[in-house]
């Protein structure tokens, strides 16, 4: 019975250290330098299939909510690059000196994420009582495009769909998992989140006149360990492997 | 009357006793550690279930193996008093007397709760919490507590243990008085045989599981069946009056007659306590006054023999025992009726303040 | 004189652990003015999350005293074929990262979970409620109580139940009279941790009910959501949180300290 229980630490602390690939990061002399990325969690799958293939650095990613990444950059954190899903916040972080000329690099399309062979196939059929809806927090720019666009809704139809808001998430992650789960039965995230679940969701278009523009902004940090390589970088998200890896995730190209 | 058979394994020991109390007696069962005296107190209270056995008590069946019968401890009416005391630590002192009492309305528990107290003389510790009393206040307390609900039998489990030296002679006179005066059968066990002796009407010495012997303390103390026995029973105590004397030695004038010396230290009533191997035996002579070396004119009532030695029960004219080899037996002749001299130092005299009836 | 670097070094690893753990908590209070969080905490949102906490981690405590005090009581008087096992399960949710937990709850009573149709055709509704909230918190804060009462039960002398036993009282009465009290140090210690685990809890909360302001936002979702643009509401609200368990820990220590005094006087 003790021998079952050492191998079975052993083997829990053998997957634990598996799960833990991000440990090549340091650099040592003769290594390759580490180029650290602040990108919004829509990018997740994209940049994590294009990241090795940057030939200068060792990409290190770091996904979460681009208002939460802006919030570490202002707190004085410095990555080498910051990539989020709108302008405004790559535009704030420049007038306060904090991010180098934004490049917008890339597009996505707003639409509406339910599970497949769902009922709701429209912004009206969000506005029957009893349907679960989640969206991003305020400050997300996932959340703040959403607002956006109900608020181009006549009135009563707005306040009827956000009544029927339960959840403001963090980041679009947290919107899919709630869709998946089968939490919610309708959310608002980019084409792209939708792609990325292979098929467990099906996205609803919405009509032009309330979809927003919605255009990713990057730039290199001020004060960046790499600020060449990191420049490098953002050119390549522009026109490179990961230019590549956005376009066939479903982005749109830079306007 | 009480009545307890009990046969079952514990662990390495086997238990195998069978015995018997009658309403207002108390029997002692005397043992060293691991003797399965507690097992004993544990069958009768109903928190040990034996392999087989039967207890009954003042026509009560509360434990029939054979018939399917086990009452459960909390409807046996068992005054049991444990080895620790066991008060309730978050209860005050007269909570834990009341603690049985549930069928009173409150205002008449806390009344019975103080009467009992009162009747120990720790009326005044009513609302102390059992941390803050010492350990024969604690004894006390505990003994009250099985009283509140007038039990039907009563265990007590080393109740003089856990006290030091000094309290146990007050405890042991209280408790004889308590034994007294409850009309109840009461079981008793201990690893002092002296203590055995003065509080139980009979002694019950229990070994390996096993009652071996069973009878008056005397008779044990003269008559040890085996030496095992004979070891356990050890010490013989005499009662009587202790004056200061000259050269810090203690004067004891026994009751009944005889006096002895002691180089202890003890004033008025006490018990003196010699082991029976210390005992010498001489033909008789007259008692010498003043020397270190008591002698006591006494005579034999009975001849004991254990392997190589003779246990004599003697009367000085309180019962005395002593143990000789066999050699200085067949020496002096010794049968029962012959006048002999008990003789032993003053040294291995010892003292041990007690109160009578009259002082209490 | 040749050893006296040894409590020196004593000395600057306490200093360092010191440092450590207290500077972050006195940033907390020291990086905004007090006018300015008094302020920040009276915003809408900010006191219904707190609202929220309170409730969410009263229900669940109640849930985990009512049925962990009996189990605990069980697993600490009593042995039997697999109790290790048992005691292991119970202990798991401890050491199980909050996300883990959180991906647990959805696995097992999730609408898409093994019992998520049974809790739907029972009328339940876990996910996005509050509801879902007091189960996020009572799965991972009940390990803390049950542990800590386990001890506790096992710590009592056991001739003070048979004592209570032989003087009348049954075995449910003697614990409710005896043994509940006698190991309420423990219990009362075991319910802090649970109180204090409770409240913190963030990721398995997000995970399995969501965040949505007064229904399921407590105070660290709430914490989380304003850091970014709102970071003195932040800062309000971990200082709200920072007073309460500091405050929760203090009252155990109290009650711990006046048994140990106690005991000492004996």
């Amino acid at each position: 019975m003790r021998l079952l229980a050492l191998a079975l630490s052993a083997a829990a602390l053998a997957l634990a250290a598996c799960g833990d690939d991000d440990n090549e990061a340091t650099a040592g002399a003769g290594e390759k330098p580490r180029l650290v990325v602040s990108a919004a969690a829509s990018m997740t799958e994209a940049l994590e299939s294009c990241g090795p293939e940057f030939q200068d650095a060792t990409v290190r990613l770091q996904f979460a909510g681009s208002d939460e990444l802006a919030a570490q950059i202002r707190q004085g954190l410095k990555p080498d690059v910051y990539a989020a899903a709108n302008t405004t916040l790559p535009d704030e972080l420049y007038q306060e000196g904090l991010l180098s000329r934004p490049v917008e690099f890339a597009t996505n399309t707003f639409v509406l994420a339910v599970p497949n062979d769902a009922d709701i196939q429209s912004l009206d059929d969000l506005t029957k009582s009893g349907v679960k809806i989640a969206i991003g927090a305020e400050d997300v720019p996932i959340g703040s495009y959403t607002r956006e666009t109900l608020a181009k809704l006549p009135k009563r139809r707005e306040q009827a769909i956000l009544d029927n808001v339960r959840s403001n998430e963090p980041d679009v992650k947290g919107i899919i998992g709630k869709l998946t789960q089968g939490a919610a039965d309708a959310g608002f995230v980019y084409v792209t989140d939708v792609n990325a679940t292979g098929g467990d969701l099906e996205a609803v278009e919405l009509p032009a006149e309330l979809r927003p523009e919605v255009t990713y902004g990057a730039g290199v940090v001020d004060g960046a360990e790499q600020p060449e390589r990191a420049l490098e970088f953002v050119d390549q998200l522009v026109d490179g492997p990961c230019a590549d890896a956005l376009e066939e995730a479903g982005f749109g190209p830079a306007p | 009357m009480l009545r307890i058979e009990a046969r079952t394994r514990l662990g390495e020991l086997e238990l195998d006793v069978a015995l018997e109390v009658p309403a207002g007696d108390c029997l002692a069962l005397a043992g060293p550690s691991g003797a399965g005296k507690t097992s004993v107190l544990r069958v009768a209270s109903g928190l040990l279930r034996p392999a087989s056995g039967r207890v009954e008590c003042g026509g009560e069946t509360w434990l029939d193996t054979e018939r399917g019968v086990d009452v459960p401890p909390e409807s046996r009416r068992c005054g049991y008093v444990f080895q620790e005391y066991a008060l309730f630590p978050h209860l005050t002192a007269w909570q834990n007397v009341a603690y049985p009492l549930r069928e009173m309305r409150r205002s008449e528990r806390r009344a019975r709760a103080q009467e009992l107290l009162e009747r120990f003389g720790v009326g005044r510790l009513a609302d102390s919490r059992p941390r803050t009393l010492s350990g024969g206040e604690r004894q006390r307390v505990a003994v009250a507590r099985v009283l509140a609900r007038r039990p039907g039998v009563l265990l007590l489990d080393e109740p003089l243990s856990a006290l030091d030296a000094r309290t146990r002679a007050a405890a042991a006179r209280e408790l004889e008085a308590v034994l007294r005066e409850v009309e109840v059968p009461a079981l008793l066990v201990t690893h002092d045989f002296a203590e055995a002796a003065q509080l139980g009407d009979r002694v019950g010495v229990i070994d390996a599981g096993r009652i071996v012997q069973e009878g008056t303390a005397t008779e044990l103390a003269a008559a040890p069946r085996s030496a095992f026995v004979a070891d356990f029973s050890g010490a013989v105590v005499l009662t009587g009056t202790a004056r200061g004397g000259p050269n810090g030695l203690t004067h004891v004038e026994l009751d009944g007659g005889g006096a002895v010396t002691s180089t202890d230290r003890g004033e008025g009533p006490v018990a003196v306590s010699v082991y029976p191997w210390e005992i010498a035996i001489e033909p008789e002579t007259e008692a010498a006054h003043g020397s270190t070396q008591n002698r006591l004119v006494a005579e034999v009532l009975s001849v004991t023999t254990v392997g190589n030695r003779v246990r004599l029960g003697l009367a000085a004219p309180q019962p005395l025992a002593a143990e000789i080899t066999q050699v200085s037996a067949s020496a002096l002749d010794l049968h029962t009726g012959k006048r002999v001299t008990a003789t032993w130092k003053a040294t291995a005299t010892r003292l041990v303040p007690s109160e009578t009836k009259e002082n209490q | 004189m040749r050893a006296s670097w040894f409590p020196v070094l004593l000395v600057l690893a306490l200093a360092t652990a010191l440092t450590f753990l207290t500077l972050p908590i006195v940033a907390i209070f020291v990086d905004s003015s007090p006018g300015e969080l008094v302020d920040a905490l009276g915003e809408q949102g900010a006191l219904e999350a707190l609202w929220l906490s309170v409730r969410t981690t009263a229900a669940s405590l109640a849930i985990i005293l009512i049925v962990g005090t009996p189990a605990a009581y069980l697993l600490a008087t009593r042995s039997f074929r697999g109790k290790a096992m048992v005691v292991t399960l119970i202990e798991l949710p401890l050491v199980l990262p909050p996300a883990v937990a959180g991906i647990a709850l959805l696995a097992a009573v999730g609408p898409s979970g093994i019992l998520g149709g049974a809790v739907e055709a029972a009328g339940i509704e876990l996910a996005l409620t509050t509801a879902g909230v007091v189960v996020a918190l009572t799965f991972v804060a009940s390990p803390f109580y049950v542990r800590q009462a386990m001890a506790a039960f096992a710590a009592i002398d056991r001739t003070l139940l048979d004592a209570s036993r032989t003087l009348g009282a049954s075995e449910a009465r003697s614990f409710a009279r005896v043994m509940i009290p006698t190991a309420m140090p423990g219990l009362v210690a075991g319910t802090a941790l649970a109180l204090g685990r409770a409240l913190g809890e963030f990721g398995a909360t997000l995970m399995f009910a969501g965040s949505f302001e007064g229904i399921t936002q407590t105070v660290p979702l709430a914490i989380y959501d304003r850091f970014s643009t709102q970071f003195d509401s932040a800062l309000a609200l971990s200082a709200v949180l920072v007073a309460v368990s500091g405050a929760i820990l203090l009252s155990v220590k109290l009650v711990q300290g006046s048994e140990a005094l106690g005991v000492a006087a004996n």
